[in-house]
Formats: structure tokens, sequence, C-alpha cells
């Protein structure tokens, strides 16, 4: 992390860690001073930099002190209120549950009858695809079997190549 | 104001840590009355955190049960790798965030925001207590904080309101950040000196 305290020396950092340990009653810089340990008081009182410290964390304290007279407090109906708003949130919760459920009742009769239509006409179609296909089926094993009956022989054709060979030869 | 620990303050932190696992187990399995102890066990300080970035009471509420409805609907999901605590504070720093940004304004606290109860509080402390102000300095010297902590950026501030407003440690912090406690101490210190600045600047400028 960049961030540091710019103080530099590794007391300044203990003066300073020092007084973030503070009680808030320790309140003016003498008592601030005098709260802290024996080395850090020395340091504190001898270094420029940590007596500014002390000067802002003592300024600080004072200019926020009155806040703390001012800090609001929960009133004895909070927790009931609170306990109220988690039933009434809990519930809605299930209305909207319930209502979507309703409201899946509410649609089943249409849904039913919407199911039963698409069932006839997707039946009807299934049955209109068949029937034209065996249709076109009957026309093909026809048309077959047509090609089969017309067309000559091998043994026939033999026979013509053999009668022709036959009068041909000398 | 609340105490970081609303309740329990005599347990330790992993005796604590320890029941909270056992509620969130019980909450994952269904069981309402464990989620809603977690609820009273952790609203203090989750106000104490929407407050200290938001400060309209109904806001402020608003997130709140936001934040523990989210919660409870997403528990199951939660692994209880981090501390419940640390995961419930996530959820409500980040949902102060996205609705500062849905308004793009940082909205100040007036004093119709102030319920009946809290301007009760303010007015008999007048009475009482010397060190106690009356509603429309406390309204000032809110506007006057609010003012100085302008100077830094949502997350330098929310930053800042934790620990030095809410008493959360460096640790905590970085863990409703998701940052590391280096980094965290850095910007603090960063913030502290920004603000420290511009409330001096303002002070010379007053002839203070």
């Amino acid at each position: 992390m960049s961030e540091t305290r710019r103080m530099g020396r590794p007391e300044c950092d203990e003066v300073l860690n020092e007084l973030e340990e503070l009680k808030a009653e320790e309140l003016n810089s003498g008592e601030v001073l005098g709260a802290l340990t024996g080395g850090s008081k020395r340091h504190a009182v001898g270094c420029e930099d940590c007596r500014s410290a002390v000067d802002d964390f003592v300024t600080t304290r004072e200019a926020l002190w009155p806040m703390r007279a001012m800090a609001l407090e929960a009133g004895p109906w909070f927790a009931a209120r609170v306990m109220a708003d988690v039933r009434a949130a809990e519930n809605e919760i299930e209305e909207k549950k319930e209502g979507l459920w309703i409201s899946v009742r509410r649609l089943a009769p249409r849904l039913v009858a919407f199911a039963a239509l698409l069932l006839v006409l997707g039946g009807t179609w299934a049955m209109e695809l068949r029937r034209r296909e065996s249709a076109t089926g009957q026309v093909e094993v026809r048309q077959a079997e047509g090609l089969f009956e017309n067309a000559p022989s091998a043994q026939l054709n033999d026979d013509i190549l053999a009668t022709a060979a036959e009068g041909t030869r000398p | 104001m609340p105490e970081p620990a609303t309740e329990g303050r005599a347990e330790t932190g992993e005796v604590r840590q320890e029941a909270d696992r056992e509620l969130v187990r019980r909450a994952q399995q269904g069981d309402k009355q464990a989620f809603e102890v977690l609820v009273r066990k952790h609203q203090g300080r989750v106000f104490a955190v929407a407050g200290g970035i938001l400060h309209s009471r109904e806001d402020v509420e608003d997130i709140a049960q936001q934040v523990f409805l989210k919660a409870y609907f997403s528990i199951k999901r939660f692994d209880q790798r981090a501390a419940f605590s640390t995961w419930l504070y996530k959820i409500t720093v980040n949902e102060c965030w996205d609705l500062l940004r849905k308004r793009k304004v940082r909205p100040l606290m007036y004093e119709a925001d102030l319920s009946e109860e809290q301007a009760h509080t303010y007015q008999s402390r007048e009475a009482g207590g010397e060190d106690a102000l009356d509603v429309s300095q406390q309204l000032e010297t809110r506007q006057q904080v609010e003012q100085w902590l302008d100077c830094l950026d949502e997350k330098d501030r929310t930053m800042l309101v934790l620990k030095e407003v809410q008493g959360f440690t460096v640790e905590e912090i970085a863990g409703i950040m998701g940052l590391n406690g280096n980094t965290v101490k850095v910007r603090l210190f960063r913030a502290r000196q920004r603000v420290a600045e511009r409330i001096r600047r303002k002070k010379r400028a007053a002839g203070v």
C-alpha cells in the first residue's frame, strides 16, 4: 500500500499508533500526552511532527465531541417494528407466490382448450401427411412394376443375337 | 448517547461474538425470536453508525429498519467468517451511502428533525447540567461540525465519525469499510490533519 503518514521515524509511527488506541475520554493535549507510554511521550515532546499530530488529534476530538451528545437512539418499539416489517415482507412474498399459482389456476381452462386445439390440429396434419405419403407410395410402386413388366428379358435378346449370328454364317 | 456496547457491557468481546454466532445459526434455521434478539442487541450501534452519517432521525430510522430487513433476508448467505456486528455495520454504512448518493446532498440536521423525546432530553440537560446546551445551540454546533467535516470525502468522514463519535476501534472500522488497519490509520491521520487545519483557519479568520 503506497499510503503512509509521511512522518518517517518508527518512533513517530509508534506515537500515532498509540494515539489511535486512546480512549475517547482523554481529551486535552496534556491528558493525551500523559496517556502515552514513557518512550512515546518523551519522543512526542521533542518531535515537532508528533506534537502537531497530537494537536490535530486533540483539536478534532474536541470539535467532534458535541456530536456524541446528539447521537440518536433506537426507540423501545424499534425491534417490534422491525419484526412486524419482516412478517409483512414474508407475507408479501407468500402472496406473490400464491398469486402466481392463482393466475395459473385461472388460466387452466384456457390452457386446456388451447392444448386440445393444438392436439386436433396436429393430429389432422399428421393424418393428412400420412395419407399423402401412402398415396405417392402406391403410385411409385405401380410405376416401378410397369417398368419391369415391359422390359425385354436378357434371354430374348440373346435369342435375337443368336438368330442374327446364325443368319450371317456361310 | 448509545454506549459502544449497548447490552451486556460486562460480556467480553469473545463471549458476545459466540452468543451472536449461536443466534445467527438459529436465525439461519428460521428462528425469528433469535433474530429479534440480534436486533435488540445491535440496534443501538446501527442507529449510532447511521446517525453519524445521516443525522435526520427519520432517515436514520428508515435506514436502520432497512438494514435489519436486508440482514434478515440474507442471513442464510452469511457464512460467519466475519463477526455478525461487522457484517451488519457494513450493510448500514452501504445503505447510508446509497441514500446519500440518491440524494446527492448531505442532509443537515434541522430543528424539525428532532423528535419530541430528543428535544425534551436536550431541554432537561439544559436545566440540569452546566455542560448542557439548548436545542438551538446543539443544532448550531452540529452544523458547525458538519462544515468542518465538509472538507472530507464520504469515506474519510465516516471513518472519523465512527472513530471519534461512536468509539469504534481501528480494527472494527477496517472490517466495516473493507480496508486494512494500516490504511484506516493513515486515512484517519490525514482526515484529522485536514479538519484541524480547517478549524484553525476558521478560528484565525474569526480572530479567536
